[in-house]
């Protein structure tokens, strides 16, 4: 969180984070390039910038595979949300290492030529109309200007200038991205090669991403929603003390109940930062902390703590014979509720 | 009895101690993924084959333009004597404009050898130092032209010179708009037969009028095709004089 705009909020976790991300990426080039290629037996070296852009290239798709994972793993185990803290830095260097790919590709098979690079690159292959053959690099450079918007408008600038509702429908742009990235690897590279091993993970890639997203979605779809007025919730000793229970009023609204001690409070389950699940959160210093990005709000009124801005709607609740009950019709952002109070017996 | 609690984390605070075993199994399974991955793509990427830049190289030969500058070898420092050469220039050039003054001339050339099996190809040097007329020619040299029938082939349409050894791999899919790109800047096209045809498997490519072929092939460079035509042996080379409306994809 932060009253200003600053390029990166850095702190520990982040370092640490881009520490690996640079480690992993540093380990898959040199290891491509200096060990496996080698290992190859080849009559032959290959042409170093054809190298470069294989290793790059493949990287790449590796990246956006596991960025893709990163979302629905978290659904399904909370333990990976460290990880989902800051993909927006795995997302930008992912875009870097997929430049650098297509800047290799630009200055080895569009270079040398008495046409210009760039019209070369649009203009050389034209076969659109047909599968085998067909201009991958179009396909290579719509991914990589999807990817660019992506990374440009990673920041949380471009999340408050475009709205919460917008920035997210625009990041959804990474799955046609993705898509676009499959065909282009499985157009070209891959419907060359002998190479068994590379169609293995690729297919693989692929299913795991679009397992992971049914396993998350198909536990997303079990939350009943409720029907009446004053939906019933749980009983209060259902919930620890500084964590909440999600309560599902219809298929997109969601209210976090918050205990802390013997203090209930009913607040939306959507983080007005990125759309975070607050109720997957936990009281920290006294406030409501989403588990992805750390955006803090106090129970009894959705407001972040000063000097910050952020605002989320809060509910009205009621305890009737030891259950908790929660008023369907959300109060404006920002409004103050009376808390529940109840002693839990075993305040813990 | 109270259900213990989940570890909780926060980016700008410290890592739960319950997490950072999970967390440094996670960095470490996901690092190994990267070195793991990188190694079995690498490690398993087809063999390019022969075709590589051979150094230099200079021949005297009679040059011949139709359908593509090619040089039929007298004599020379790295090549035989009857051994055909594809030329280029630098780049991704052909050198028709320097040649079709010299076409049945005996010529002197210069410049990086490139060789892939029996396909042999020259880029010249720039100017009088890689193309002139040859000083003491040897008139006794004689090209045989041999008409071999009508065929049809299975194969790639390739570019001569990164076929030969100008880019490793200089085929292939990837490698289509980079051909087209030759083919466009006159390089000459190579056919790459799946079978030996009168034991070769390249043959230099022309229009069924034995002169130079337009965009037709464009959209089936690359990809595996089949055609029909003439094949005609010019030297030591094979040229496809091919029918450009029997191209297909072969399945």
């Amino acid at each position: 969180m932060s009253v200003k705009y600053i390029p990166v909020q850095w702190n520990a976790n982040k370092w640490k984070y881009d520490a690996a991300l640079i480690v992993a990426v540093v380990a898959y080039i040199l290891i491509y390039m200096e060990v496996g290629t080698p290992a190859a037996g080849l009559e032959r070296p290959l042409d170093n910038l054809i190298l470069r852009m294989r290793a790059f290239g493949t990287c790449a798709f590796w990246m956006l595979t596991f960025i893709l994972c990163i979302g629905p793993l978290a659904r399904l185990d909370k333990r990976f949300l460290p990880i989902l803290y800051n993909r927006r830095h795995f997302g930008v260097l992912t875009t870097a290492v997929a430049f650098s790919h297509a800047v290799f590709v630009v200055s080895w098979y569009f270079s040398f030529s008495p046409t210009d690079s760039y019209v070369a690159l649009l203009t050389s292959n034209l076969s659109f109309g047909q599968v085998l053959g067909f201009p991958i690099e179009a396909l290579g450079i719509l991914a990589l200007f999807l990817l660019a918007i992506l990374a440009a408008t990673s920041h949380d600038f471009w999340l408050a200038f475009l709205s919460a509702p917008v920035w997210k429908s625009l990041h959804l742009l990474i799955y046609p991205t993705y898509a676009l990235v499959v065909a282009h690897v499985a157009l070209g590279y891959l419907q060359n090669s002998e190479n068994q091993t590379f169609a293995f993970l690729l297919v693989g890639a692929g299913l795991t991403v679009a397992g992971l997203h049914f396993l998350a979605w198909d536990k997303e779809r079990r939350v009943v929603a409720a029907t009446t007025d004053w939906v019933e919730a749980c009983r209060p000793e259902d919930i620890q003390d500084k964590r909440a229970v999600i309560v599902a009023l219809s298929k997109e609204e969601r209210v976090a109940i918050f205990r802390s001690g013997n203090s209930f409070s009913a607040v939306s389950n959507t983080c007005a930062h990125q759309g975070g699940p607050l109720g997957e959160g936990k009281i920290v210093y006294g406030h409501v902390t989403c588990p992805w990005h750390g955006f803090s709000y106090k129970a009894c009124n959705g407001r972040s703590p000063a000097p910050f801005t952020e605002m989320i709607p809060t509910y009205n609740m009621k305890l009737d014979d030891g259950v908790l009950y929660i008023d369907r019709q959300a109060n404006q952002p920002g409004t103050d509720v009376e808390p529940v109070i109840y002693e839990v017996a075993d305040n813990g | 009895m109270a259900k213990p609690q989940e570890p909780f984390f926060v980016g700008w605070g410290k890592v739960p101690k319950a997490l950072k075993t999970f967390l440094a199994l996670s960095t470490a399974s996901f690092v190994i993924s990267f070195a793991v991955a990188a190694f079995a793509i690498s490690a398993t990427q087809t063999d390019t084959g022969s075709g590589a830049f051979m150094g230099q190289a200079n021949a005297v030969g009679i040059m011949k333009v139709d359908p593509y500058p090619v040089l039929h070898v007298i004599e020379s420092d790295k090549f035989e004597k009857g051994d055909v050469v594809l030329l280029s220039g630098g780049g991704k050039r052909g050198v028709f404009n320097r040649a079709k003054n010299l076409d049945g001339e005996i010529v002197q050339l210069a410049g990086l050898r490139m060789e892939r099996g029996d396909l042999d190809g020259l880029q010249l040097r720039g100017g009088m130092r890689g193309l002139s007329v040859a000083e003491n020619p040897d008139p006794e040299f004689e090209i045989e032209v041999e008409p071999l029938g009508r065929w049809k082939l299975a194969g790639e349409i390739c570019d001569g010179k990164c076929l030969t050894g100008a880019m490793r791999p200089g085929n292939g899919l990837a490698h289509k708009a980079c051909a087209n790109l030759c083919l466009i800047g006159d390089v000459p096209p190579i056919f790459v037969s799946s079978g030996p045809v009168e034991g070769h498997e390249f043959l230099l490519m022309a229009g069924a009028d034995g002169k130079r072929l337009g965009d037709e092939i464009l959209d089936f460079t690359a990809t595996y095709v089949e055609i029909e035509g003439e094949i005609e042996r010019r030297g030591g080379m094979l040229v496809f004089k091919i029918d450009t409306d029997t191209i297909r994809l072969a399945k």
